[in-house]
């Protein structure tokens, strides 16, 4: 298994390789996450962006990147990833390019692409075994055009297409669990408000080979309908609730690198967000703040501790 | 025809201000158009939006470029050249400033002759950037302004704009929009229809012919790394964090972490400092000092200090 380094917040790196001047929302929970995975993979990584609220983070000419980016449609970041790859390899054979110039190829795409229209292609490069990295920020919803619902959303939020009384009837896809049963290298959650977690999940994917895949739970403020100054504390609730579990897949077992003890009640996460007032005002609606606590008491029930 | 411009920061409502001013003009029996600026819609960031209404069929398409009313909601914006407020502004065009200062204070620093009107607020709003429901406020003057659209149109077009947020906060923003409306009835009629842009009095705009050119030549290979950090994104910033070091604990991997914009960066001493330029003001850093060494004061409030600040140094220091 690899070796991490980082144990604690003052093992975290203390440069930002990240440029700041990005047009993402102020207090983005993607953004939070993404600049610290950054600092850890370091200058040689090559982002492939497919369309989501990041596709505006390199637009020509402003990059916040120290490499290259390339934009693909939103069904098939891995298939470019594919290209790069391959590209990378053949320069490599050819000795036209040293080994200290090849590069990480990371996948770069929000929940609406790895969950739906991306999922096929991610799919498809974890059978081909492809070398890379997939970072999926998940802010539960299609963020860049107004918070539509998608397959990413929570049970009861409120989206800009899930407007009724009691908000998205549907359930939040396990994307982990799909990607896991195509056992790939590695898998793990993550979120920007945990840094010496995410830290050392980046860290443990850089070192491994194959596909490699990372969602990190990214706490939006206009989607979300909370203050920016509250995304931190609202990512820390996540896990302290225990509604974002943080694990990892890895030499074919999932393991759990924090178990939130005492787990808080879910609605103390529920009451930070305003895509979920409609569950306390104008009344409480009992049945679904207890059917949203049962599944994740059932969830932590199936894990073994 | 009137043309309405609407400008603030995403967040404010200002998108929602122009479906509602739409949404009353068609009640009373104006054909419409309203639109959003479409983009980079981000919190915090210049957005725009605008209203065309007419007794007769809008040919008219695009961004309005010849505004009879330019709504403005957050008045840092007006000095923003990336936010175009001033574009296309016309002798006869009115300007409705939510604003700290005066309309002669903005006639002076524009040079304009125009009607200036400030946005009214109740004494209670001390900083003007945080005005509760400035959009709705705004919706509420322009459509007094432009004396076309009644007390009931105005409160029909709310509800049915914001009918899917639940009545309590219906109730509210109708009531904000009807205090404005009645507030402004001095003003009523001030803004006047405009006169038919037909395309034929088109004239192009003085467009520099260039030559096609391949692309290697036309779009470049940027090498340059984080070139981001051109835009000055600090513009975005209503509240600023301020650090007070006399109780910074120097942790500088709190702050600097957690910031999602790169904005907090630790010098060699291992403290760590804001770069305003780009902070955006989101205000995390405030949340999660461990110390509560960060404090949050409004922007306006922070460069007056700055600017008294540097008026007492000595010049030779």
């Amino acid at each position: 298994m690899a070796k991490t380094l980082i144990r604690r917040m003052k093992d975290l790196p203390s440069t930002h390789l990240f440029g700041s001047g990005t047009p993402m929302c102020a207090g983005c929970g993607g953004l939070e996450s993404l600049h610290q995975i950054y600092e850890i993979l370091g200058p040689r990584t090559v982002f492939v962006n497919a369309a989501g609220c990041m596709t505006l983070l390199a637009i020509y000419p402003f990059t916040p990147f120290r490499g290259s980016w390339l934009y693909t449609a939103m069904a098939s970041a891995p298939a470019g990833a594919q290209g790069i790859r391959d590209a990378l390899d053949i320069l490599l054979a050819q000795q036209r390019i040293g080994a200290d110039e090849d590069l990480n190829v990371v996948v770069l795409t929000g929940d609406g692409s790895a969950n739906g229209m991306g999922l096929s292609a991610t799919s498809a490069a974890m059978e081909r075994g492809l070398d890379f990295l997939y970072i999926c920020y998940d802010n539960e919803g299609y963020g860049n055009t107004g918070q539509q619902f998608s397959a990413a959303t929570p049970h009861g939020a409120r989206t800009a297409t899930s407007t009724g009384p009691h908000g998205f009837g549907g359930n939040k896809k396990d994307l982990f669990s799909i990607w896991a049963a195509h056992k790939p290298a590695y898998v793990a959650t993550a979120i920007g408000a945990e840094p010496v977690d995410l830290a050392r999940k980046v860290e443990t994917a850089k070192q491994l080979k194959g596909p490699r895949l990372i969602i990190t739970l990214a706490p939006c403020p206009p989607g979300w309908d909370f203050d920016p100054r509250d995304a931190a504390d609202i990512g820390k609730l996540a896990v302290k609730t225990g509604i974002w579990p943080l694990k990892e897949y890895i030499d074919g077992k999932v393991v759990h690198s924090k178990i939130p003890h005492p787990r808080l009640p879910v609605e103390e996460y529920l009451k930070t967000q305003g895509r979920f007032n409609h569950l306390f005002q104008p009344q409480r609606d009992e049945a679904l703040l207890a059917e949203i606590q049962d599944s994740v008491d059932r969830y932590w029930d199936g894990i073994a501790v | 025809m009137y043309r309405i411009r609407f400008h603030g920061r995403g967040g404010q409502g200002m998108k929602t201000a122009s479906r509602v001013l739409g949404t009353a003009f068609f009640q009373e029996a104006f054909q419409v158009q309203d639109a959003p600026r479409y983009g980079a819609e981000r919190r915090g960031a210049p957005i725009f939006a605008y209203v065309r209404a007419s007794r007769t069929a809008i040919n008219e398409r695009g961004v309005i470029n010849h505004p009879d009313l330019v709504a403005i909601a957050d008045d840092s914006l007006i000095s923003a050249p990336a936010a175009g407020v001033l574009q296309g502004i016309g002798p006869r065009t009115v300007m409705l400033i939510n604003s700290h200062e005066s309309p002669e204070t903005w006639q002076h620093r524009l040079n304009l002759d125009n009607t200036i009107l400030i946005v009214p607020a109740e004494d209670a709003v001390t900083d003007r950037a945080d005005l509760p429901f400035a959009g709705m406020v705004c919706a509420g003057a322009a459509a007094r302004l432009v004396g076309v659209i009644g007390r009931e149109a105005l409160a029909t077009a709310i509800r049915e704009e914001l009918h899917t947020h639940g009545s309590g906060l219906v109730d509210r923003n109708i009531e904000t929009a009807l205090h404005t409306y009645d507030l402004m009835q001095d003003h009523a009629n001030a803004v006047t229809e405009g006169t038919e842009i037909s395309a034929k009095s088109y004239a192009s705009p003085q467009w520099i012919e260039l030559p096609l050119e391949n692309a290697g030549s036309a779009a470049p290979s940027i090498h340059a790394a984080a070139t981001s950090t051109l835009l000055k994104t600090g513009l975005w910033r209503t509240m600023r964090p301020v650090i007070d070091y006399d109780h910074c604990s120097h942790c500088w991997w709190v702050c600097s972490t957690f910031c999602p914009d790169s904005a907090i960066r630790v010098n060699e001493e291992g403290v760590p400092e804001i770069d305003y330029d780009h902070c955006k003001g989101c205000l995390i850093c405030v949340a999660k000092c461990p110390p509560h060494a960060i404090e949050a004061i409004p922007e306006n409030a922070a460069k007056a200090r700055e600017e008294k600040a540097h008026a007492t140094k000595t010049p030779d220091r």
